[in-house]
């Protein structure tokens, strides 16, 4: 289901501005080749340093493509980072205007009640026996509003340690199924039907079950609409390499070959305006990666993609 | 175990249904017919689990549920709905819900459902205490 690798575009690399590949994969080993044959025809002398001269070369070569393997990897990295770092602040812009209001409030009155207090006192710091009542009041007031707001800070830690997951033992099935079925009813209407291919032998996984749920419900929404009627999608899990994989496979449009570098970017949509954010991919790959896993995906236009979550067990 | 649940559902019978099962089996249940109601006694005492109808006249759930997770982040809510779509689904479980579950729904998994919910949340107030 691969798309066809073409000489100059290697997969992961996200830049269009790559250098080329076939340094790599012709000259360098047709000169090494070259060199090698000749090495066979010449005198042993010569041999040795033709010999010398293909290894320099293959050398060379490996090097180059490593450092640039480091490169991109790297370069997918940061670019993860950002994407977090984007949505955080989104959170957090949302959050502060919320916040601010919600604290506005008790200081508004903690400033009222203290002002009153102050009058009361007088000017020589020796409030009338009469007014000390008051001034009771206006402290009790005062410390109601310092315990509103602490309330307030309390739920805004309990808010920003919710962006940490929190790690629950759960059979991938009971992840997966709720949202299957869901999809399912709409899929159902549209003629498409949801195949299920369970591992059952699969030992649970420590994941934070809703934020997964999230990413299923995401990849099975995306491939219920690449779906025309008559078409299926398959929810396989399994174990590979010691690591938990859950296939969302479906027999749809598929992706072009210069899209599928793309479809993890946030915003990147090919929907019309007001049906797609572009923000699916990219929200669910961030949610995966902070889970200890990988998202990847794979796609053959007019066959189908295949979006596979792989997870530490 | 100390699980505390809230159901809220506007459909009294199910409901009625519901508070005898939970009962049954010994976890301590209260029912709200419609999401105020459900704020209100959340305001008063606490829960761990809420387990949620999207369908109510009113507030519908989303709203409550956006309201609850405003309130009390540490309560977990699980939604139990009869009208289900895939983008009531998505809009649930991004504002924080545990699970989105269509009815009918077997009680036993109900059940194992609210035990994991409210094991998250034992996980997080321990994280809130470290
Ligand atoms: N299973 C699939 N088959 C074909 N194309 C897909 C599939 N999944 C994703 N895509 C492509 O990737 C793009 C980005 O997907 P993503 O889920 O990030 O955003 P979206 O679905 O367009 O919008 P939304 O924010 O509503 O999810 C889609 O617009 C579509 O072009
Ligand atoms: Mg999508």
């Amino acid at each position: 289901m691969n798309p066809e690798p073409t000489p100059d575009a290697p997969g992961p690399l996200p830049g269009d501005h790559a250098p080329p590949l076939w340094p790599h994969t012709l000259l360098a080993p047709g000169l090494a080749g070259a060199a090698v044959l000749s090495a066979l025809a010449a005198p042993p002398l010569v041999g040795v340093g033709l010999a010398l001269f293909a290894g320099a070369i293959c050398i060379g070569s490996a090097l180059t493509l490593a450092r640039r393997v480091r490169r991109g990897e790297r370069e997918l990295h940061e670019l993860d980072v950002r994407l977090l770092h984007s949505q955080k602040l989104a959170a957090i812009g949302e959050l502060s205007s919320g916040i601010a209001h919600e604290i506005n409030n008790p200081l508004a009155i903690i400033t009222q009640e203290i002002d009153l207090a102050r009058e009361l006192f007088g000017q020589d710091a020796c409030p009338a026996p009469e007014d000390l009542a008051d001034i009771k009041d206006c402290l009790d007031q005062v410390g109601k509003q310092v315990a509103r707001c602490c309330q307030i800070t309390h739920k805004l830690l309990n808010f920003a340690r919710k962006m940490e997951p929190v790690l629950q033992e759960e059979a991938l099935e009971q992840v997966i199924e709720d949202m299957a079925v869901l999809v399912e009813r709409e899929a159902a209407g549209r003629g498409v039907a949801i195949r299920r291919d369970y591992d059952q032998s699969l030992p649970p996984v420590r994941t934070d079950v809703p934020l997964l749920r999230q990413v299923i419900l995401n990849l099975l929404t995306n491939a219920m609409h690449a779906t025309p009627e008559g078409g299926t999608i398959t929810l396989a899990t399994c174990r590979q390499n010691g690591r938990a994989v859950i296939e969302v496979r479906d027999t749809g449009c598929g992706i072009p070959p210069e899209n599928l570098p793309k479809v993890f970017d946030p915003f990147f949509t090919t929907k019309e305006p007001g049906k797609g954010t572009g923000l699916g991919l990219s929200l669910s790959h961030g949610i995966v990666a902070r889970l200890g896993g990988n998202l990847t995906a794979q796609s053959a236009v007019g066959k189908g993609s295949v979006f596979t979550v792989s997870l530490p067990l | 175990m100390g699980l505390r649940v809230l159901a809220v559902d506007d459909e009294a019978d199910f409901i009625e249904t519901l508070v005898k099962r939970f009962t049954y089996r010994q976890i301590p249940v209260t029912a709200a017919g419609n999401g105020p109601d459900a704020l209100a006694l959340l305001e008063r005492e606490s829960f761990d689990v809420v387990i949620l109808d999207m369908r109510m006249p009113g507030m519908d759930g989303l709203a409550v549920l956006q309201e609850i997770k405003k309130r009390h982040p540490l309560v977990e809510v699980i939604i139990l709905t009869g009208h289900a779509s895939v983008e009531s689904g998505m809009q649930g479980m991004s504002l924080g819900a545990y699970d989105y579950v269509l009815k009918p729904v077997d009680f036993g998994e109900l059940l194992e459902k609210a035990k994991k919910a409210y094991e998250r949340k034992k996980l997080n107030e321990s994280r809130a205490d470290a």
